[in-house]
Formats: structure tokens, C-alpha cells, sequence
């Protein structure tokens, strides 16, 4: 009898451990956010910001200095002109910080302004924080972190950084919607239906935004809520898509790489494919095109599709790159650092690995 | 292996069950209630294994061989146990095979824990996880993301008012009761070990409601209440050990025993 009582209450311990590991994997994991200017780069890395030498690879700065296990920071860091860095947490504490991105000191911080984690980056447009929050509102605050109107509510989870061509503001959300804000009057437009899930930002274009979604398809969307299908993918499609001149540059989880004439419609490439899925933006730079692969590949094509060089880092690259000075720097996820730095040749300048 | 039996085969049926039902507010909730009786059903012939067990093993305590063998070997722990396995093989008992239902329930639990995490899918990656969960002939696009709403209940958290934790383990603890062998023999095993269970299954279970999101104690709730429902239909239903807080069991009345 005994021996059964201590295999049942065994199995019973034994359950509970295994349920307690998953226990609050709800926000638990993501990729980390990245973000640069000439002198520092900044990276997320699960509830730290660290600001980083771009010459280096040195650390500068972390953010909080102690550990706080109720933030974590998932988006990319936002600099803004009057010298903010601006960063949400996706942790239980739900605040949105300013930090001086110098020293990493907190400048302000907005906490309990919003119901849900911050998974998006804020944009900053005529002195207004136009934040998105994944309850589904559009926080609107001054550059004191101040809330300066009621937060608008677009519905959904907003994941992507809202974009702006000057006059309107975009914003994309999980609800399949593209929502179209005037930042004068805070009206928003009927919402644009995109047929599945938009986790990307909209491309600003000429007379529109591009915009992908889950239902593999590129819309055009004008100022007024008129959209049209561009182009169409294999499989969802992430990423923001990359406008250079008449070409949009996107790709999609099949992990392939498009290349769209807009003015002919037509496909530029035949079905350029790296070594696995693309969630990351492709950047444009110049005459080369950067695209990151989940399977951890960084690809540099030229204009042509044409492989310039390729490099895997280790882990899985989720993140859009960035370019700071002649360095293209990459945040892995899983990998044995948080970045790596190459040159226009591809060869590593340096890595970074942060402190415990 | 875990991954392709148990949370892929998981995700895809809530998820098919969800876009069958309409996919607005509070069909997820729907969606893991009609989960559930699924999986009772699927279930079902081990419950009745279960139900079968137990009232074996209850019977078992008023053979004449088995309180023979309980004296005579009283101070020999080894040799009883030697003659109770004897006794179980000659009369074709397997003394486990009334926790089997409780111990399958675990990887249940432990799939459907991680298939409405996959489900709701909270972050970036755990979309990305979403979309390589899905089999291809699921036309996920038009659903994805899943409204977590139910009642008052966001799904993929814990519920923040208690409520559900305490219907968890009223539940829990009814279900027990009821299915609790009746035996008026101190010395008896399978209604020591029921005992046990009903204390330490409300607890365990409203812990897991507390901690866990409330999707999984929606699971709990209806599977408890099925159970009710199912041990009731075969008339063994104790209900007099419910209301007897704290008291020996019961012991069933002989109208009772004869309708096995």
C-alpha cells in the first residue's frame, strides 16, 4: 500500500513539474529586437537592453542594471530626434520605457497606461509617441511619455510598428486589418480587410503603402482605403516588404525571396530561394539586398537575385538586420551571442555576447 | 515525437473544432468544451475499465480467500503481498487498472496545456510555431489569430478571480466521492487509495486552475462533470458520500450491489 501511495503521489509531483515548466510560456520566448545608430547598437535580449559599441562590440550600457523578471523586451528599440530610446516590455510589467541612449538611464516610463504587453515599436511623428499595444489600442502620448489624447482602438494585436507617409499613420494589426489614422483629427478610416493575420509593417510607396498577410498576397493601399492585390506568395507572408525604386522586395515562410517590377507586375527572379524561411524584412541598401533566414542564413543578393555572399552565424535570424557605419549586424536568437558584426565583404568584425 | 502524436494531432482538432463552430467570441471556450467530450469519448472504455476495477477490487474485500489471507499473513508483509498477487491473477484483477484513466489524463493535460498556448499564440514565435503546427489541408488563414475570449475568461491566462479554481476542485472532489469505493473494512486497500485521491486530486487540480490558463480548467470542469454523468449512468453513483464530510464512506445498500 505504501510503496502505490509513493508511486501515485510520485506521478502526481511528476505532472506537476512538467506543467510547471511550461508555466508562463505565454511570454516567455521570442526573438530579440534590434536597432542602431552610427556610434551604438541596441539589442533586446530576454529583460535586458543593451546599448553596444558599433566599432567594438563593446558593452556600454544595460538596461535595468539588476535583473527585473517582470520585463521583458522583445521589440526593436525606437530612437527618436531629441535623443530617446524608446522600448516596451512584453513582461508582466507592462511599461513603456525612454532611456537615455547614452547612459541607458531611464527617462521616463509609462506604466499601466496599457492593458496588454508592448510587442510593437513605437513610431514618432511631429513630437507625438503613436505606441501600439497588443490590447488592441493605439496609445497616444507627448515626448514626456504623457498620455495626450484617448488611445484609439483598432482591435486586434498590434505587433508591427505603425508607419507614416506624412499625412496619414498605418497601422497593421492581427485582426487582418490595415487601419488608416488622420494624426490631426485621430478619425480613423474603415479598416482595409487583408484576409489573414498582418504581423508586418506597411511599406510607405508612391501614392500608397504595400502591405503583406497571411493570406500570401502584397496589397496596395491608398491614403483612402482603396487597396488592391500586387502580388502574390507561396505562404504567409511576415516581413515589411523593402520598396527601392519600382521594385518591392518581400518574401514569405516558404523562405522565398521575391523580387516585384511594380510597374510591369512582373517577377523579377525565378522563385530565388535561400535556405529556409524568411520572417525578417529584406533590407535594401545601395545595390545589395540583405535577407535573414530562419535556418540562421545571412544572404547578400545583387539586383539580379544573384548570391553575393552568404554566411550562417549559428541560431535562427527572425530579425531584420541593420546597417551602422559599414557594418551589417545581426541579432540570431538561440545562438551562443546576441550579435554579430560583418563587413560589406562578409567577413565577421566581431560578436557580442552579454554579461551574466 | 511528442510534438507529432501528441500537441500536432491537439492543435489541429481545436483548431478544426473552432473554425467548424464559426471562430467568433467565445468559440475557443466552445471549442475546448466539445474538445473534451471528444476525448471523453475517445476515453471512455478505459473509464469503464476504471469504473469495472474499483468494484472488483471491491468486491474483492469481502471474499472469504482475500480476509483469510489478510489475517493469517498479517505480520508478514511479503507473503501477503505474494498471496494478493496470486489472488488478483486466479480472479483476473489488475489492482491498477483503476488509476490508469487518472494517469492518461496527464499527457492530456500536458498536450492540451501546450496546444492552446500554440493555439492563442501570444507571441511572434509562438505564431511562427502556429503555422508549422497546422496540417496543409487546414485553411488556418481566415482564423488565425484565435479570440481567447470566454465569458468573462481570457483562455490563454489564468483566470484572475478564482472562480474556476474552486469549481475545479469542488468538482474534482464530487467526482471523487462519488466514484469512492464503499467498504466498511478499515484493512481496505482500493478504498484507502480513493480516500487519498480525494483529497489530493482538488488540490492538485485547483492548483493547476490557479496557475495554468483557464482553458485547461474549462477542460477540467467538463471532464469532471462528464465523469459525474458517466458514473451515474451506471447506477454505482454513491451520492450519500458527498454529503458526508469528513465521515468513513458509506456503505452501499444492497438494492445498490445488486444492480452490477
Amino acid at each position: 500500500m505504501k510503496t502505490k501511495r509513493l508511486i501515485l503521489i510520485s506521478l502526481f509531483a511528476l505532472g506537476a513539474i512538467l506543467l510547471s515548466a511550461c508555466s508562463g510560456a505565454a511570454f516567455s520566448n521570442n526573438w530579440p529586437g534590434l536597432a542602431a545608430d552610427e556610434e551604438r547598437v541596441y539589442v533586446t535580449s530576454g529583460s535586458f537592453v543593451y546599448a553596444v559599441e558599433v566599432q567594438t562590440g563593446r558593452q556600454i550600457w544595460r538596461f535595468p542594471a539588476d535583473s527585473d523578471n517582470k520585463l521583458l523586451f522583445y521589440a526593436n528599440p525606437v530612437l527618436t530626434e531629441d535623443g530617446q530610446l524608446l522600448i516596451g516590455s512584453a513582461g508582466q510589467n507592462h511599461t513603456l520605457f525612454s532611456l537615455d541612449p547614452e547612459t541607458g538611464r531611464e527617462k521616463w516610463s509609462l506604466q499601466n497606461g496599457a492593458k496588454n504587453v508592448w510587442m510593437a515599436p513605437p513610431l514618432v511623428f511631429n513630437e507625438v509617441i503613436y505606441a501600439p499595444n497588443t490590447d488592441g489600442f493605439l496609445y497616444i502620448l507627448d515626448m514626456r511619455g504623457r498620455e495626450i489624447a484617448d488611445p484609439i482602438e483598432l482591435g486586434g494585436a498590434l505587433w508591427s510598428q505603425p508607419v507614416t507617409d506624412g499625412t496619414s499613420i498605418y497601422v497593421t494589426s492581427l485582426d487582418h486589418h490595415l487601419h488608416i489614422i488622420n494624426p490631426s483629427t485621430r478619425k480613423t478610416l474603415p479598416p482595409v480587410n487583408l484576409g489573414g493575420a498582418v504581423p508586418g509593417s506597411p511599406a510607405i510607396g508612391d501614392g500608397g503603402v504595400y502591405v503583406g498577410s497571411f493570406a500570401s498576397n502584397i496589397y496596395f493601399i491608398t491614403p483612402r482605403g482603396e487597396s488592391k492585390v500586387v502580388a502574390s506568395a507561396d505562404n504567409w507572408i511576415w516581413g515589411t516588404p523593402a520598396l527601392d525604386g519600382d521594385i518591392l522586395y518581400y518574401a514569405d515562410l516558404e523562405g522565398i525571396v521575391y523580387s516585384l517590377d511594380l510597374t510591369s507586375g512582373r517577377q523579377n527572379w525565378d522563385r530565388q530561394k535561400p535556405d529556409g524561411p524568411v520572417v525578417a524584412n529584406p533590407l535594401v541598401t545601395d545595390d545589395r539586398i540583405y535577407v535573414v533566414t530562419e535556418a540562421g542564413g545571412i544572404f547578400v543578393l545583387d539586383r539580379d537575385g544573384k548570391i553575393i555572399w552568404d554566411r550562417n552565424p549559428g541560431g535562427n535570424i527572425y530579425t531584420t538586420p541593420v546597417i551602422a557605419g559599414d557594418l551589417i549586424l545581426v541579432a540570431p536568437y538561440q545562438a551562443d551571442f546576441a550579435i554579430a558584426a560583418y563587413d560589406e565583404a562578409g567577413r565577421q568584425a566581431w560578436t557580442f555576447t552579454p554579461g551574466k | 515525437m511528442w510534438e507529432a502524436i501528441i500537441v500536432q494531432p491537439m492543435t489541429n482538432l481545436l483548431l478544426f473544432i473552432y473554425d467548424l463552430l464559426g471562430n467568433g467570441p467565445h468559440m475557443f471556450g466552445l471549442a475546448i468544451i466539445l474538445f473534451t467530450v471528444l476525448i471523453k469519448a475517445v476515453t471512455w472504455p478505459l473509464n469503464a475499465a476504471q469504473v469495472k476495477g474499483a468494484q472488483a477490487m471491491q468486491e474483492l474485500q469481502n471474499d472469504k480467500d482475500w480476509q483469510e489471507i489478510q489475517k493469517k499473513y498479517a505480520k508478514d508483509r511479503e507473503k501477503l503481498a505474494q498471496e494478493q498477487m496470486r489472488i488478483y491473477k486466479e480472479k483476473g484483477i489488475n489492482p491498477f487498472a483503476s488509476c490508469l484513466p487518472t494517469l492518461v489524463q496527464f499527457p492530456i493535460i500536458i498536450g492540451l496545456y501546450q496546444s492552446i498556448i500554440r493555439a492563442l499564440s501570444a507571441t511572434p514565435l509562438d505564431m511562427l510555431k502556429l503555422a508549422r503546427t497546422v496540417y496543409p489541408f487546414q485553411n488556418v488563414e481566415n482564423i488565425i489569430p484565435l479570440n481567447s475570449k470566454f465569458l468573462w475568461m481570457d483562455l490563454g491566462q489564468p483566470e484572475p478571480y478564482y472562480i474556476l479554481a474552486i469549481i475545479v476542485a469542488v468538482s474534482t472532489w464530487i467526482q471523487s466521492k462519488l466514484t469512492m469505493p464503499t467498504s466498511s473494512n478499515p484493512n481496505d486497500q482500493s478504498a484507502q487509495m480513493s480516500r487519498m485521491m480525494s483529497i489530493y486530486m482538488p488540490l492538485l487540480l485547483g492548483w493547476f486552475a490557479l496557475t495554468f490558463p483557464s482553458g485547461i480548467s474549462v477542460y477540467f470542469i467538463i471532464s469532471n462533470v462528464l465523469g459525474v454523468v458517466q458514473y451515474a449512468a451506471t447506477g454505482r453513483a454513491n451520492w450519500s458520500n458527498v454529503f458526508s464530510f469528513g465521515s468513513k464512506p458509506q456503505q452501499q445498500q444492497p438494492s445498490q450491489k445488486k444492480k452490477k
